[in-house]
């Protein structure tokens, strides 16, 4: 959170670079863009030229021809209706430009950090990634909607009003000119002086606020312990700190942002009519050249301006795309090219060691081997090793020693797809999407009816869903609310088994639900016996009495083994365990 | 419009700056005018040829003075109106932090952190816009206005100012429909992108689902539909706020078409000059802002209204609990609890019944039962966290309502059950309740905690950053960081509220063993869920349901054979199974 404020007073030139090619990637749109830039530029230049043209050439004269001067008023409508249309449509592309940069910034971020290996994921905050594809994101976005924009129109429109300025008035235009430089000047020391000074006041506000949150959850401590007073009196230091902060910042931006250009103008204002009132008094000058300069000059200062502000925005931009390329360039998982196919739902552990920080090892040794249709159990107490154990057979990680194989393949083998749709997962906690049921069992693939119904049979839930007001049809609340627990459990089972995996695997999935609801799973994998091998790890042991073979884990390691009956009749930690569980129920 | 009556307290305060940010205001705007002036007079002498070297210098010195005046008083309003305004925000951050260290902790169970954080954030801002922006562009809006459209009436002429100003109502009218929908646009846009924010959050938590079942590119959909979704309400706001420039175009261009129009007409008729009409095409330029304003205004006023109002709603809230006490010392700390019934606020059924409970000065006093059975709330009510009128607790036979809130607080020394640390070093958050305690105290403590050890092997020892911010410590760490802190304090009374589950069974011996030498003389009371905490307690109480069941010692308690010995042999096979045996 703190770091990401972080703004370095130095332009990354070659993150800029890269952002801005994303750009060119719309080539039409960029140039439609140009063009309407320029119309619009030369519609509004035009103005005072025509203005121009009828004080010296008509009013001066007293010369009023009806029919040339409908022309210039036409002339003068058609200029304006011209620019304000072209303005708008430019705008329009520029934004257009704008979103479509952002909307694959996005999709290749997002689709870059989802398909990270997990192991990615252990070491960053959640917040921090979600920042990095949506607040960066944000963030390049007002690089092309305001900065690029802005720059493009101001550099285009002082462009042409020093053009328009030469054909007028070679000389005043170079009397203008002056203004330019000093304006630059001014904004350059500005965009130096300000940069290190806001973040000063940014981060005093952000302490100021992470102060406020912190005190709001440790509020009961802070009266527990009488400190109200010293706690307030150090938030109004900061407070006071942070409008010391803010005032600089405000002394800077009355000094040089708002009323500096103004004051340059009214300089170069002094200037012009100088000049003209001087070469009045020795030849012929034309009131209506002096009407178009008072015209360009009060039209200068405001892009000038507007760009100076959108400076900080640059930076903030460039920084948020560093990070974001950051993350597209470390890579995402690369598969080999694996092809094994999985077909009988042979599970085998070889000697299998992991540790997640090389240090502390969670698994030790680890051995045994799933037989097609078996139905294996994996016992233990807490931080005995059952998730990791998990994890790793689900390719979350991989083991650092010994191997882990299907159908005796090793799982990097092994086809992607193969793997998801023959190896089954039903999670302790059901992921419930708030779409219908029937998009909830097939998870978006194609699937008959059919299928669906079956695997909701197999799952028991068809009869709950054929009771619901639209059936299979029906929308889930957020996050399942219109289902129980127990029924949010087996609509993921019916998901699951809608695959027709041959490698069911359970982490705990009957850890949160009543022996009602565990007794239907329990008689819906009975049914799989044999046809399915099941690998479940188990809180509860009433749910696993009848696996082929029971696991029992300690510290990583497997301390016994053996069926339920055969492990009750020893004196040991499954036995104990089960005591345990006897008396608490 | 009325926010600005309810801030009418700050503006009167504060009337000094207001004042003279008013006037330079005013000032600048009058200078500001009289440089057109300036400018068609000399174009007026240039075409009467009356022009000379000594006038001409005149007009030019006279317009770098005006410039430099106008250079100077700009700084200075924004100087006096910016400066109020940031002040007032500070002011009501200031005054917001206080009031919540008031409120009793009732009040933070109704209040979520991220509700009370947006109105010390986002409303706070809006409050301040409104006392700065919003005060400048009711008032330099209406002046600039007033003052441009009197020079040109008064001055040049007003026919020509009528006709010249036929477009500007359309214009504000125009700014005021592009500023509502901007700002409901913006609004929708910043609701489109939380969407967005949820959606990733989501993903990105749920990232062990997406790669089970190989969800990737249904996710990738997923998330480009709401990543589109939030960059249409995004382009729509674009497409609005792209729709200002054409706006002022078309209606400054009609103006600027009439004026000339007409005003070569009256220049004809000989009712102005050239000069003059020049002047009053700059003058025209000058309505763009006024229109501006108020469209600004009117939005700036609705934003403002709304937070202020929020922020005067936290600043009214009352706390559950008045500090109306008076006495400020006990004569001694024997506690009696008698609750015939006590409810939580809104919660249906009671949390005790019937509890009569007594705990002498110097007992070990421990409370033990299942989770929500109303151990916590006995120490509530103890703390004075509600106020219940069938719910009494007596501190030396005066009831807790009767002590000043800082006279109870400074009897009872709690550890709760959430260690809660704050951004500091761990020797400032073990001197949490007693900044001046020097470091061998600190240490003391720590050691008494059984915590030294622990702090030691951090890499700056007690000057280690904890918190958010700092490192991450374990949850047994937090809570005998946590015990520490409470012994500081060396209050009558010690409450250990759950506040040994995260250690380890050895490391709570030596804690407890610790406690009973250096807290002879005074009341401990254990709250806890492992029985093992309680066993040298002069008194057991068991709670279930709000109701004690069982009361007597360790052994006592066991012989009963009840809830108590049960448990007893219960956690027994747990400590088995938990070392593997």
């Amino acid at each position: 959170m703190h770091q990401d404020d972080e703004i370095p007073l130095k332009l990354n030139r070659r993150s800029l670079r890269r952002l801005l090619t994303y750009a060119l990637a719309y080539p039409g749109l960029l140039k439609r863009a140009a063009v309407l830039l320029v119309l619009g530029t030369v519609g509004q230049v035009m103005g005072p030229v025509l203005v121009k043209i009828f004080l010296d050439d008509y009013v001066t004269q007293s010369h009023y021809p009806p029919g040339e001067l409908l022309i210039l008023a036409f002339a003068y409508a058609a200029l304006y209706g011209l620019s304000a249309w072209a303005g708008y449509w430019q705008a329009m592309r520029l934004n257009e430009i704008a979103f479509s940069v952002v909307r694959s910034l996005r999709a290749q971020v997002f689709s870059t950090v989802i398909r990270k290996p997990l192991a990615y994921f252990d070491h960053r905050p959640t917040g921090k990634l979600v920042s990095r594809i949506t607040n960066d994101t944000e963030a390049i976005k007002d690089l092309f909607l305001h900065v690029i924009a802005t720059f493009a129109q101001g550099i285009v429109l002082m462009l042409a009003i020093f053009i328009a300025m030469a054909i007028l008035d070679p000389r005043l235009m170079l009397v203008c000119l002056v203004i330019v430089p000093v304006m630059f000047a001014v904004m350059l020391t500005y965009q130096r002086l300000s940069a290190p000074r806001y973040h000063k006041a940014r981060s005093i506000l952000s302490q100021i606020n992470a102060t406020m949150s912190e005190s709001i959850q440790g509020m009961r401590i802070i009266q527990l312990m009488n400190q109200q007073r010293r706690f307030h009196q150090e938030f109004v230091r900061t407070s006071q700190s942070h409008f010391a902060a803010r005032m600089t910042n405000l002394k800077l931006d009355a000094m040089l942002l708002r009323p500096m250009p103004d004051l340059l103008r009214t300089l170069t204002l002094a200037g012009v009519l100088f000049y003209f009132g001087s070469q009045s008094m020795t030849g012929v000058v034309e009131v209506g050249v002096i009407y178009a300069f008072i015209n360009y000059l009060s039209r200068i200062t405001e892009p000038i301006m507007q760009m100076t502000q959108r400076l900080s925005m640059l930076q903030q931009a460039v920084v948020a795309g560093e990070r974001v390329f950051d993350i597209l360039d470390e890579g995402a998982e690369h598969h080999v090219s694996a092809n094994q196919q999985i077909s009988k739902g042979l599970v085998e552990f070889r000697d299998v060691g992991f540790s997640y920080d090389g240090e502390h090892q969670v698994l030790r040794n680890i051995n045994f081997s799933v037989g097609p249709g078996e139905f294996y159990a994996i016992v233990g107490h807490t931080g005995s090793g059952k998730s990791t154990l998990m994890s790793l057979l689900m390719r979350f990680y991989s083991p650092q020693s010994g191997a882990i194989l299907l159908d005796g393949w090793q799982l990097h083998e092994i086809d992607q797809n193969s793997l998801r749709n023959q190896v089954g997962v039903v999670l302790q906690d059901p992921f419930i999407t708030t779409e219908t049921v029937r998009d909830n069992i097939c998870l978006g693939l194609d699937m008959s009816d059919e299928q669906i119904i079956e695997a909701a049979k197999q799952a028991q839930i068809h009869e709950f869903v054929m009771g619901l007001p639209k059936a299979y049809e029906t929308p889930m609340d957020e996050r399942g609310a219109n289902f129980s627990t127990g029924q949010r459990q087996l609509l993921s089972l019916a998901r699951t088994l809608a695959h027709k995996p041959r490698i069911l695997i359970l982490d705990e999935a009957t850890a949160n639900i009543d022996s009602h609801t565990e007794a239907v799973i329990q008689s819906a994998l009975m049914q799989l016996k044999g046809k399915t091998s099941i690998i479940a790890i188990a809180h509860r042991l009433s749910t696993i009495t009848a696996a082929d073979q029971i696991l029992v884990l300690h510290q990583g390691e497997i301390t016994q083994r053996g069926t339920h009956q055969a492990l009750l009749a020893q004196e040991g930690l499954y036995r104990n365990m089960y005591l345990l569980q006897q008396r608490s129920a | 419009m009325d926010i600005f009556l309810k801030l009418g307290w700050y503006f009167r305060e504060q009337w000094r700056r207001y004042l003279l940010a008013g006037l330079l205001l005013i000032a600048v705007d009058v200078l500001e005018l009289s440089i057109p002036w300036l400018v068609g007079r000399l174009i007026d002498e240039v075409l009467a040829q009356s022009l000379t070297t000594q006038s001409l210098l005149t007009y030019v010195v006279a317009v770098l003075v005006l410039g430099v005046l106008i250079y100077i008083m700009r700084f200075l309003w924004r100087l006096f109106l910016f400066s109020a305004s940031f002040q007032l925000a500070e002011r009501l951050r200031q005054q917001v932090y206080k009031h919540l260290t008031l409120m009793a902790p009732g009040f933070y169970n109704k209040h979520r952190t991220g509700d009370l954080m947006a109105r010390a954030t986002n409303e706070v801002t809006a409050v301040e816009m409104t006392a700065g922006e919003g005060v400048l562009s009711g008032l330099d809006g209406v002046v600039t206005g007033v003052l441009v459209l009197a020079v040109m009436m008064v001055f040049i002429s007003w026919e020509l100012t009528l006709a010249a100003l036929l477009p500007f109502p359309v214009m504000a009218w125009f700014f005021y429909v592009i500023g509502t929908r901007l700002h409901d646009g913006f609004r929708d846009a910043q609701e489109r992108f939380s969407d967005l924010n949820d959606k990733v959050q989501e993903s990105v938590s749920g990232i062990r689902m997406t790669k089970a079942f190989g969800r990737e590119v249904r996710e990738d959909a997923d998330f480009m539909q709401v990543a589109d979704r939030a960059a249409e309400a995004n382009m729509r706001v674009a497409a609005t706020d792209s729709l200002y420039d054409p706006a002022i175009f078309i209606t400054v261009g009609v103006s600027f078409l009439v004026s000339i129009a007409m005003g070569a007409w009256l220049i004809e008729q000989g009712s102005i000059t050239l000069g003059q009409l020049t002047s009053f095409t700059m003058y025209l330029g000058f309505l763009i802002w006024p229109m501006f304003a108020y469209g600004w205004l009117l939005n700036l006023v609705e934003r403002g209204s709304a937070a202020y109002a929020r922020i005067s709603a936290l600043l009214d809230a009352q706390s559950p609990v008045n500090d109306e006490g008076v006495l400020s010392t006990a004569v001694n700390v024997d506690i009696d609890w008698t609750v015939t019934e006590f409810e939580y606020p809104g919660a249906g059924n009671p949390a005790l019944k019937n509890i009569h409970l007594q705990a002498a000065q110097g007992e070990m006093l421990g409370i033990v039962g299942a989770t929500g059975a109303g151990k916590t709330t006995l120490i509530s009510l103890l703390l004075r966290y509600y106020d219940h009128d069938a719910a009494t607790v007596l501190i030396g036979n005066q009831s807790v309502k009767n002590y000043t809130l800082e006279c109870l607080r400074s009897m009872i020394a709690v550890v709760p059950q959430d260690a809660f640390l704050f951004t500091a070093t761990i020797a400032q958050n073990i001197a949490l309740g007693r900044p001046d305690a020097s470091i061998e105290e600190i240490r003391a403590v720590a050691r008494l905690a059984s915590v030294e050890q622990d702090i030691l092997r951090f890499p700056a020892g007690y000057d280690t950053l904890v918190g958010e911010r700092g490192v991450t410590l374990s949850g047994g760490q937090k809570q005998r960081i946590a015990i520490a802190r409470a012994l500081l304090l060396d209050a009558p009374i010690l409450v250990l509220d759950d506040a040994l589950s995260a250690v380890d069974v050895s490391t709570e011996r030596n804690i407890l063993q610790h406690l009973k030498q250096a807290r002879l003389g005074r009341t401990t009371i254990i709250l806890c869920h492992r029985l093992s905490a309680v066993e040298d307690a002069d008194q057991i109480v068991v709670l279930s349901h709000g109701e004690i069941k069982e009361r007597g010692t360790h052994l006592q308690l066991l012989q009963d054979k009840g809830w108590y010995s049960r448990m007893y042999d219960y956690q027994k096979l747990e400590q088995a199974v938990a070392s593997g045996r």
